[in-house]
């Protein structure tokens, strides 16, 4: 049945080309879709991400917030308090302060500076993110470090050694980071004390505390001690405050809904086009179907023919989708849009092909199942 | 002669709306092996609706049709469409080859549906094609063979499965004489090779080929003509 399905393909070439094509453009489309929004997700959560969430595991923020992104001042003895509380191995006080970045080409940026206390580094960079320099450069005098796909943005570029001015101070980059991005804005990382002077953040004050949980204690269980015994504060697994940073800034940003509606659109327009090409593709073998069932083919027999065929365009359509999909990721990659696809979005993406292409079948096998042997005498 | 295939007081009615067509009124016939019968009569006469029954394509609004031996009084679509693939060989009036498939996988397809396997299937078809003398166009898609060879690929596909029962609706229909020639030599052959061949034709030059002729007209079968109905 393999052959004779193959055959069938071949033979009406143009509306099978169609086919594949109508596949290839929806899953291209819903793959770049996914990407993106994958992408821009990233950057939601990029504050937890470029963190050393290995060893804060728990972040403690204000009581308020949704967005990781968007921190209330708390006060910076909690830093102790909350080392004193049973199961936490460690504190770690993180800054993030917005400032203005000049360039000696005069142009400026908004950026926010992260920083957090030598040789850790909790509030970032990760180390893996380092692309050019070492972590204990930011331990140099005027010394941050910038993001090397932020050289668009300040158009400027982020080299080792760049003079630049924070808040109207001299600072130098020592260190350049690669995808430690944030969502709309650029980071500077930098130690506890430069972040404060550079970003004016008041010294009794913190933005965030990484927590260290002490071996064998139950990371849930230190988070509901520090929001029972601590007021004011919230503490959150640093995936938690991840999830919720992404779901809050994917609503109020309205990206979740363009997306997705985009996607559901591509999965309807990719339906009907796929479902109405092979609709007419069936009914110019009409005779053929016919003459099958009349020379003693079951009707099972032709549905699972035509199924055939949709499956094959679905394989066909697919490969050819995650090729130009591949294509286009490593394409944007070189300008910073990188993008990465889980083997669950692939599998989502495969499931998805086979839906359009095998459930646009329906309205063929209809047409066909009701074609009576008696038909073609 | 053993009986190949029997209609037994069976007709066929269709309702449109308020009006009851009758196909084919009330009749009886039988079908034996070695024997090629003529079924000949004029248009909208019944032809088609007989070979239909004879074919388990349509059931019959009364009586009974028999082939080889098993009624097919309640039988599933799908078990009547195991009659024809094991039983009878079709040879349609617009030869009716699949497009998509080559002279060999057309004729590999019946063999195919029985489950036989695709090396055993190419082996048979091969021998059903040189049956007709068509070995030589094998490979060739059906558009681009003549009326008479595609008439005779079709034969080899009826044929292939070595069926007890050959219906051939008009087989000649769309051919020049010497094509007609070809396929009723091929089908009288046939014939002899314990087959039963029934084949539907107005035109009234096939009689040299019969062994018997049935004269179908409005509806009702007979075994004398009314000769003046089938002066062309
Ligand atoms: N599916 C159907 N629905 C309604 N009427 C039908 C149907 N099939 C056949 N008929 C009618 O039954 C009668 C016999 O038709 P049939 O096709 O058997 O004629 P025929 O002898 O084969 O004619 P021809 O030589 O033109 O092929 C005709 O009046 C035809 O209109
Ligand atoms: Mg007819």
């Amino acid at each position: 049945m393999l052959k004779t399905a193959f055959k069938f393909i071949k033979y009406d070439r143009a509306k099978s080309i169609g086919v594949v094509v109508g596949i290839l453009i929806s899953i291209f489309l819903i793959g770049q879709q996914i990407g993106i929004l994958g992408f821009l997700t990233g950057l939601m959560g990029g504050i937890i991400d470029n963190s050393r969430a290995d060893i804060g595991q728990i972040w403690v923020t204000d009581n308020i917030t949704q967005n990781a992104n968007q921190l209330t001042q708390l006060d910076a003895r909690l830093v102790q308090e909350i080392r004193s509380i049973e199961g936490v191995e460690n504190t770690f006080a993180v800054v993030a302060a917005n400032s203005i970045v000049k360039f000696e080409n005069g142009k400026t940026a908004t950026v926010t500076i992260i920083g957090s206390k030598a040789p850790m580094f909790v509030g970032g960079p990760n180390p893996y993110k380092i692309n050019k320099g070492k972590l204990h450069n930011l331990l140099l005098d005027k010394a941050i470090g910038a993001e090397f796909f932020d050289k668009k943005t300040f158009e400027n570029d982020v080299e080792i050694g760049k003079r630049i001015e924070i808040n109207g101070k001299e600072a130098f980059i020592q260190l350049q980071t690669k995808n430690a991005r944030g969502f709309g804005g650029s980071f500077f990382f930098t130690t506890l004390s430069k972040a404060r002077y550079y970003g004016n953040f008041p010294p009794n004050k913190v933005s965030a505390i990484a927590v260290q949980v002490k071996p064998g204690y139950d990371l849930t269980k230190v988070v509901k001690r520090i929001n029972t015994t601590i007021f004011g504060v919230r503490a959150w697994e640093a995936k938690e405050l991840k999830k919720t940073t992404i779901r809050f800034l994917t609503f109020s940003s309205n990206i979740g809904t363009s997306i997705g509606s985009l996607v559901i659109f591509a999965i309807i327009s990719g339906f009907f086009i796929i479902g109405l090409t092979l609709y007419s593709s069936a009914l110019d073998r009409i005779k053929d179907y016919g003459t099958l069932k009349a020379i003693g083919a079951t009707d099972g027999y032709v549905r699972n023919l035509i199924l055939l065929q949709s499956v094959i365009f679905a394989l066909v359509g697919f490969s050819l989708a995650f090729l130009v999909l591949m294509g286009f990721k490593n394409g944007v990659q070189r300008s910073g849009l990188v993008i990465n696809y889980s083997l669950l979005e692939v599998a989502g993406l495969f499931f998805i092909t086979v839906f359009i292409s095998v459930g646009g079948s329906f309205f063929a096998i209809k047409k066909i199942n009701s074609v009576e042997p008696a038909s073609v005498f | 002669m053993e009986i190949v295939a029997s209609v037994a007081n069976a007709s066929k009615e269709y309702k449109t709306g308020d009006t009851i067509i009758t196909a084919l009124q009330p009749t009886t016939c039988d079908f034996k092996k070695n024997e090629l019968t003529l079924i000949i009569g004029p248009s909208g006469s019944g032809k088609t609706t007989l070979l239909s029954l004879l074919g388990c394509v349509i059931f019959p609004t009364t009586g009974q049709v028999t082939i080889c031996g098993q009624s097919t009084q309640g039988l599933s679509q799908r078990q009547l469409a195991q009659v024809r693939l094991k039983n009878i060989g079709f040879v349609f009036q617009g030869f009716n080859l699949l497009a998509p498939l080559n002279a060999l996988e057309n004729v590999m397809q019946p063999l195919l549906l029985l489950g036989i396997p695709r090396k055993e299937a190419k082996e048979r078809a091969k021998e059903a094609l040189k049956k007709v003398t068509m070995q030589d166009r094998m490979s060739n898609l059906p558009k681009m063979l003549s009326g008479g060879q595609k008439q005779r690929v079709a034969i080899a596909r009826a044929l292939v499965t070595n069926p007890s029962l050959m219906l051939c609706d008009e087989p000649t229909a769309a051919l020049d004489i010497k094509s007609v020639a070809i396929v009723m030599e091929e089908l009288k052959m046939l014939s002899t090779t314990s087959k039963s061949v029934a084949v539907v034709t107005h035109d009234l030059r096939l009689k040299q080929f019969a062994d018997r002729i049935i004269y179908v007209n409005n509806g009702a079968v007979s075994n004398e003509p009314k000769e003046e109905e089938f002066i062309h």
